[in-house]
């Protein structure tokens, strides 16, 4: 017996042998320690307060570089007239470096559009965020494009340009995987590639990245597309797998998850399994999909009860809260149909800003905005053109910022909630007015 | 006879021989949300161990309280559902003799300040309205009726009016019933009983109220 006893203690002998001769009692093995990170110079050290924009960077332009062509900005393989996928054409005035296209404006000249491959250009959406005051982003990382060499060459660089620009300006930047078109065997790939970017880029560093968000002591990764009901080739339970392995036994991440608008009741989008409630509590901040589950005359009657259920659930579980809030909706292009052409209209501002009032009415501390530049659905808040200065589409159209407004104005007002957000007084329900 | 003594021994479990009881709560001040027996919240259990999932269902006094004096014991999974409050999650609870169980819940309007007076021909109410959602506020109103259990649903005499709006919280509403027009239903003399009510514009919302008061005309 004692040989045996001995035998079992011989590994923490081995430790101790500093000095110390208590060894009589045998020590339990000792717990794994969380690990601590330095936030020393943190610049954001939760999302609480927060107001973030899903920041897309899948477009490319011919000749960017890149090597992808027009990629999400055409359609069947072809960016011309009568062939695209945006319903929303950016305003590129301000962009140093522009590519032509074979739109036309009626005066004849040709529209050109912008590349998040080149650092320039995201260099300006960061410049814009701080110009409004809107926090930061999550940049997309779409597991289907990542997957493939150019894809992951393409998202890495827009990566790149986006930390550079986002410390530049002190804006908050967080990676979000989108789990679109995925299946189980991916998650061993996402769970790598996100080491990587860790290495790659020192994500955690808080010299190197002091923008990047962190959450409850931890540096926060967004997966979005956990519990949805549309026939996805993973399950619930492939996530949750997944969650741990990020987190892993020193709980390196932060988490947020991206859920179905009904990930509460279990009903309507969301797949009827409580698995998605179990991992749910394991992740640190919850964000249901909001885009199309209401428009501005349906919002009060779905969200009015919801967001404070969802809100309660997630105080009674510990577990964060960021509503969702878009601008408007339209994807005609996208659908080759025209009657989905401002499927959802932004009424000047009037639907964003409903959204933003309901959710800090409602008591959220935090609020995602989708998207920043998404102009294949149109929601994008940044710059767009206007009714009446678009570029002609053969048989189909473009649809415009509302023609009164300035074409920031959606920027604007992403902003004025974001100072709402952070505590400033003097707003309401009512939207705010512009200054001229 | 064989059929029948088979018969016998399918019916030979023991009765309900369980209580649960319990309140409605506002989570935030702790007192009862006050309720409608007809057309009210309502409370949704499952009994477990059966396949079938039957939803049975229990209803609310109007003092926000409710109690089921006949219930097996055994393990439930019960839901307040179609309330006068902001949805609220199943619990799983185990029912076993005489069972507490209270529901915290939101109202989705807190009356407060509630007065309701006879002044000369007339019973006045006057009181504010707190929302505790987005949602407009449809309608306010003030009931009679002989019965304590008083209310939209449950009503002789009513007052109501239309807002379809954000109500301002530091409005006084005022709503009036006059005697002498209502003197089939008011007759002077009589005890009545009065509550005022506001109902949220969300889907299957029902009334919030102030406690009813008694009044003799």
């Amino acid at each position: 017996m004692k040989f045996f006893s001995f035998l079992i203690l011989l590994p923490f002998l081995s430790f101790s042998c500093h000095g110390s001769d208590d060894v009589k009692q045998p020590v339990d093995p000792k717990p794994i320690e969380e690990v601590k990170y330095d936030e020393t110079g943190v610049l954001f050290k939760s999302y609480k307060g927060l107001v973030m924009a899903g920041y897309q960077g899948w477009f490319t332009a011919e000749g960017d570089g890149a090597g992808r062509g027009w990629h999400h900005y055409q359609k069947g393989g072809k960016f011309e007239p009568g062939s695209t996928s945006i319903d929303f054409w950016p305003d590129v005035t301000d962009y140093p470096k522009t590519y032509k296209t074979s739109f036309k404006y009626k005066n004849g000249e040709a529209a050109p559009i912008y590349s998040p491959y080149d650092e320039e250009s995201v260099d300006l959406h960061f410049k814009w965020m701080k110009e409004h005051g809107i926090d930061g982003v999550y940049m997309q990382r779409f597991v289907s494009e990542v997957k493939g060499e150019s894809g992951k060459k393409h998202f890495n660089k827009v990566l790149a340009n986006a930390l550079k620009a986002s410390k530049k300006y002190g804006r908050a930047i967080s990676v979000m995987y989108d789990l679109s078109g995925s299946t189980s065997a991916d998650m061993d790939f996402i769970a790598k590639d996100w080491e990587e970017l860790q290495s790659t880029f020192k994500l955690f560093d808080n010299k190197e990245n002091p923008q990047y968000l962190r959450h409850n002591g931890r540096p926060l990764l967004a997966i979005w597309g956990v519990g949805f009901n549309d026939g996805r080739k993973y399950t619930i339970s492939d996530i949750q797998k997944l969650v741990e392995k990020v987190k892993g036994p020193t709980k390196k991440a932060s988490i947020m998850l991206g859920v179905p608008y009904y990930w509460r009741s279990l009903g309507k989008d969301t797949e009827n399994s409580t698995l998605l409630h179990t991992v749910v509590k394991s992740a640190d901040v919850v964000m249901p999909w909001a885009v199309g589950r209401y428009n501005a005359s349906t919002y009060t009657g779905v969200a009015g009860p919801n967001l404070p259920a969802d809100i309660a659930w997630c105080k009674a579980n510990n577990v964060d809260y960021a509503p969702l809030v878009f601008p408007g909706f339209s994807w005609g292009n996208l659908k080759n149909d025209k009657s989905l052409y401002n499927e959802i209209p932004r009424g000047k501002g009037d639907f964003l800003w409903q959204q933003i009032a309901g959710a800090k009415l409602s008591g959220a501390e935090a609020l995602y905005v989708a998207m920043f530049d998404e102009v294949d659905e149109g929601t994008a808040i940044f710059k767009c053109k206007r009714e009446g200065e678009l570029p002609e589409n053969a048989d189909g159209k473009f649809v415009g910022i509302e023609a009164d407004l300035k074409t920031d104005h959606y920027l604007w007002l992403t902003g004025q909630g974001a100072k709402w957000f952070h505590g400033e007084a003097g707003f309401s329900a009512k939207k705010p007015e512009r200054p001229n | 006879m064989l059929l029948f003594a088979a018969g016998c021994k399918i019916d030979n479990y023991p009765a309900p021989d369980a209580q649960l009881y319990g309140t409605f709560l506002d989570a935030e001040t702790n007192e009862p949300v006050e309720q409608d027996i007809i057309r009210g919240s309502t409370i949704e259990y499952i009994e477990h161990g059966y396949t079938s999932q039957t939803k049975q269902v229990m209803i609310v006094k109007n003092d926000g309280t409710y109690r089921n004096n006949l219930i097996f014991a055994n393990q439930y999974t019960i839901t307040p559902v179609r309330g006068n409050f902001v949805p609220t999650e199943p619990q799983e609870v185990t029912v076993a003799g005489e069972t507490k169980l209270d529901f915290k819940v939101q109202p989705y309007i807190r009356l407060k300040d509630a007065k309701i007076e006879k002044s000369g021909s007339k019973v006045i109410a006057t009181f504010k309205i707190q929302q505790t959602v987005i949602n407009n506020v449809r309608k306010i109103g003030l009931y009679a009726h002989p019965e304590p259990s008083v209310g939209e649903p449950m009503r002789t005499v009513l007052s109501e009016m239309e807002i379809n709006g954000a109500a301002d919280p530091n409005k006084v509403y005022q709503l009036e019933i006059d005697i002498p027009s209502n003197s089939n239903n008011l007759k002077t003399g009589n005890q009545y009983f009065f509550r005022v009510g506001a109902v949220i514009d969300a889907p299957e919302s029902k009334f919030n109220y102030a406690k009813a008061v008694r009044l003799a005309l």
